[in-house]
C-alpha cells in the first residue's frame, strides 16, 4: 500500500487509540446525508411501486378499448390470444352507478368483470374478503370496496340497490326502469383509499343489464408474460389488431403517464435537494482536514524531508476524504435500511403522538408506508457522496502540497 | 579529501527580515568523508538549523555548490542519501515505534520481509525492541529520539544530519543518545554532522567546527 494511502487510513483510523472526534463527526455528517437520501428516495420509490403494483393489479399490464363499445369481444380476445406474449384477456365493462342502503345513497365506479377469467389477469381474489367471495359472485350480487361498505353500512348479506344512467334515459322515454337488488358477497381492500372508497364490482353480464350493453364491452384487460415492456407490447399489440375496428392498446405506463411524471419528478427533485445535505457535510470534512493540515503542519514538513512528494502528501489528504466518503456512505446506508426496516412502527407512533391517523389515511392512501429502492438510484447516493467527499479533501490537499518542508518544520 | 560524501562550496544564504537583509551563511565550505563524524556549533541564531537545511536540500542556497557523494543534491536522491534527526523528533503520532521506523522505507518504496526486518532489527539496536507497538505518547523524549534515530538509519543513509538532537532532553538521556548515534554511525560507516550547544558531545566527533559570522571555523 502506497504510504499516502496507509498514514490517510491511520490519521483517521488509528490503532490502538480512541476514534479521532473530527473522524466520528465527519463520518456522521456524511452519513446522515446519506440515510435521509436513501429513505426518502426509498418512500417515493415505494410509492411508485405501490401505484405500479395496484394499477397492475386492477387494471393488467396493457388495456385495450375501443372508440366506443367493442361490440365482439370474443373476436378481439382471439385476434389478443395469437399475439406472442400475451398471457391472458378479460373482458370489463364500467360506469358510475348509484348504491342505496339503509337510506345511504353512494356513487361509485361499477366494475363488471368476467368471473371465470378474471383471475388470469388480475389477481382479485387476493384482495377480496371473505376468502372465495369472488367465486361466488354472480349476476344476483355484488362486491364493494371496504370503505365503500363501511360508508353505506353494508355488511356481507345485505342486500343493496343500484341504479345506473340508462334509468334516466328509459325515464324520458316515460319506461319505469327499477333498481336492481344486489346481494353483497363480500368486500375487497387494496389498500388505496380511493380504489376501496369508490369501487364495487359485479359480474359483467349484471353491468351489461345495468348499461343495456348487450354482449358489448368497454374494454380488455391483458396479462403479458412476467419481464417483457408494457410500452414495447402495447405497440406490437396495436400492430397486430386490424385497423378497422378502431381499437387502441395503451400500457398501464402510459395510462398513468401524468402522475408517474409528477412522482419521477417530485423523487428526482427530492434527490438534487436532499444531496445538498451531502454537500453541506462535504464542508465539514473540508473544514476538519484544514484543521488537520495545520495541526500536522510539522509532520508534513517530515514527510517531505523522508522523501514524500507535493503530490504525494495531497493524496493523503484527498484519500482522508475518500475514506471518510467511504465509511459515511457505509454508516448512511446501514442507518437508512435500518429506518426504513421499521418505518412503519415510526410512523405508527408519530400518527398516534400527533393523532393523525386518519389523517395519514386520508392523503397518503396506503396503509402501511410503502418502501422501493432503485438501484440506479442507490448507486448514484454512493458515487455521488463519495465524489463530493474526495473533492471535500481537495483544497486542504492542495494547501498541504504547497507547504515547504524547510518552513514547515521550522512552523510553531 | 578524495573520499567526500558531501562537499559544500562557498554556501551562502540570506533572508529579509522587514527591510533588513540579514546574511545567516556568507560561504560555507565544508566536506565531510565517509564514515567521518563532524559537530558544528554556534551561538543561537548563527546559522547552524539553515546551514543544514542547505546541506539537507531540504533549502536552497543563494550562491555556492553544494554536491552528495559522486552526484548533485537533488530532493529525489535525499530520502536514500541522507537520514535527519531532529531536536522535535517529529514521530507521527498516529503509528507505533515500529511503524514510524518502517515509515522512511516506505516512503521510497513498499516494505517488504527486509524492509521489515531491519526496522525491528534497528530498534532492537535502539534498545526498543519491547517498545515497537508503542505509540509515541507512551514513549519518554528519549524513547522518541531512540526511534527518531533508528528512522534516520533506516535507509542506510550514507550521511546522517543531527540538529541538536538532545535540545528537548536531559542531560543523562542527551549523553546516552548521542553515545548510541556516534556508535551506530560508527558499526554502519555512516558519516554524522551534528549540530550541538553541547561541547562535551561535539568533543565526540571526529572534527569539531564552530559557526561564527556565518562562516564555519575549527573549534
Amino acid at each position: 500500500m502506497p504510504w499516502y494511502l496507509y498514514l490517510a487510513l491511520k490519521q483517521l483510523f488509528p490503532t490502538g487509540r480512541r476514534f479521532p472526534f473530527f473522524t466520528a463527526i465527519s463520518v456522521l455528517g456524511v452519513a446522515l446525508g446519506v440515510a435521509v437520501l436513501v429513505i426518502s428516495t426509498s418512500v417515493m420509490g415505494g410509492f411508485g411501486h405501490k401505484i405500479r403494483e395496484m394499477t397492475v393489479d386492477t387494471q393488467g399490464d396493457v388495456q385495450v378499448r375501443g372508440d366506443g363499445l367493442i361490440e365482439t369481444p370474443a373476436e378481439v380476445q382471439a385476434q389478443l390470444a395469437k399475439i406472442p406474449g400475451v398471457i391472458a384477456t378479460t373482458p370489463f365493462a364500467e360506469g358510475p352507478v348509484a348504491i342505496m342502503h339503509a337510506q345511504k345513497p353512494q356513487f361509485p365506479a361499477l366494475q363488471g368483470i368476467d368471473v371465470t377469467r378474471v383471475s388470469q389477469v388480475i389477481p382479485l381474489a387476493r384482495y377480496v374478503h371473505p376468502a372465495g367471495a369472488l367465486a361466488e359472485l354472480d349476476d344476483d350480487s355484488i362486491i364493494l370496496g371496504s370503505q365503500l361498505a363501511l360508508a353505506l353500512g353494508a355488511r356481507v348479506g345485505s342486500k343493496v340497490e343500484v341504479a345506473s344512467p340508462l334509468a334516466y334515459e328509459k325515464f324520458k322515454r316515460d319506461e319505469i326502469f327499477l333498481p336492481r337488488e344486489l346481494r353483497v358477497v363480500g368486500y375487497f381492500e387494496f389498500g388505496h383509499q380511493a380504489l376501496d372508497t369508490s369501487v364495487a364490482l359485479v359480474t359483467l353480464r349484471a353491468m351489461q343489464d345495468l348499461y343495456g350493453l348487450g354482449g358489448g364491452v368497454h374494454g380488455l384487460n391483458v396479462k403479458l408474460a412476467p419481464g417483457l415492456d408494457p410500452d414495447a407490447m402495447t405497440a406490437r399489440i396495436n400492430a397486430a389488431l386490424p385497423p378497422a375496428a378502431r381499437l387502441h392498446a395503451r400500457s398501464w405506463l402510459d395510462l398513468n403517464q401524468d402522475f408517474l411524471f409528477v412522482l419521477q419528478f417530485e423523487r428526482n427533485i427530492m434527490f438534487f435537494l436532499l444531496m445538498f445535505i451531502v454537500v453541506v457535510a462535504a464542508f465539514s470534512v473540508t473544514s476538519s482536514l484544514l484543521i488537520s493540515v495545520v495541526r500536522k503542519t510539522r509532520e508534513i514538513g517530515l514527510l517531505g524531508a523522508l522523501g514524500g512528494k507535493p503530490r504525494q502528501v495531497a493524496a493523503c489528504f484527498c484519500f482522508q476524504g475518500f475514506f471518510i466518503g467511504v465509511a459515511g456512505t457505509a454508516v448512511g446506508l446501514a442507518l437508512g435500511f435500518g429506518v426504513l426496516h421499521v418505518r412503519d412502527d415510526i410512523v405508527e407512533i408519530f400518527t398516534k403522538l400527533t393523532q393523525s391517523e386518519a389523517a395519514m389515511l386520508r392523503f397518503y392512501q396506503f396503509r402501511h408506508l410503502p418502501s422501493y429502492t432503485d438501484p440506479n438510484y442507490l448507486v448514484a447516493i454512493v458515487i455521488g457522496t463519495i465524489g463530493i467527499s474526495t473533492l471535500a479533501g481537495l483544497l486542504p490537499a492542495w494547501r498541504a502540497a504547497k507547504l515547504k518542508p524547510v518552513e514547515a518544520l521550522r512552523s510553531e | 579529501m578524495s573520499n567526500a560524501i558531501l562537499s559544500s562550496r562557498a554556501l551562502a544564504k540570506s533572508y529579509l527580515s522587514g527591510d533588513r537583509c540579514i546574511e545567516v551563511l556568507r560561504g560555507v565550505d565544508l566536506e565531510v568523508a565517509a564514515g567521518e563524524s563532524v559537530s558544528i556549533r554556534g551561538e543561537s541564531g548563527s546559522g547552524k538549523s539553515t546551514l543544514l537545511n542547505l546541506l539537507s536540500g531540504l533549502d536552497t542556497a543563494d550562491r555556492g555548490a553544494l554536491a552528495w557523494a559522486d552526484g548533485p543534491a537533488l530532493a529525489d536522491r535525499r530520502a536514500e542519501f541522507l537520514g535527519m534527526v531532529f531536536q522535535a523528533f517529529y514521530l507521527i503520532p498516529e503509528i507505533d515505534a515500529f511503524q514510524n521506523v518502517l515509515m522512511a522505507a516506505r516512503i521510497l518504496r513498499a516494505p517488504g520481509a527486509a524492509e521489515r526486518a531491519r526496522a525491528k532489527e534497528l530498534l532492537a539496536r535502539v534498545g526498543l525492541a519491547e517498545r515497537a507497538t508503542h505509540l509515541p505518547a507512551q514513549l519518554s523524549g528519549g524513547e522518541r529520539q531512540r526511534v527518531a534515530v533508528a528512522r534516520a538509519l533506516m535507509n542506510s543513509p550514507k550521511l546522517l544530519l543531527a540538529d541538536e538532537p538532545t535540545g528537548n532532553l536531559d542531560e543523562h538521556t542527551g549523553d546516552a543518545v548521542i553515545a548510541l548515534l556516534l556508535d551506530l554511525c560508527r558499526e554502519t560507516g555512516t558519516a554524522l554532522v551534528l549540530v550541538t550547544h553541547n561541547v562535551a558531545h561535539a568533543q565526540k566527533t571526529n572534527r569539531q567546527l564552530f559557526l561564527r559570522e556565518g562562516k564555519l571555523s575549527h573549534g
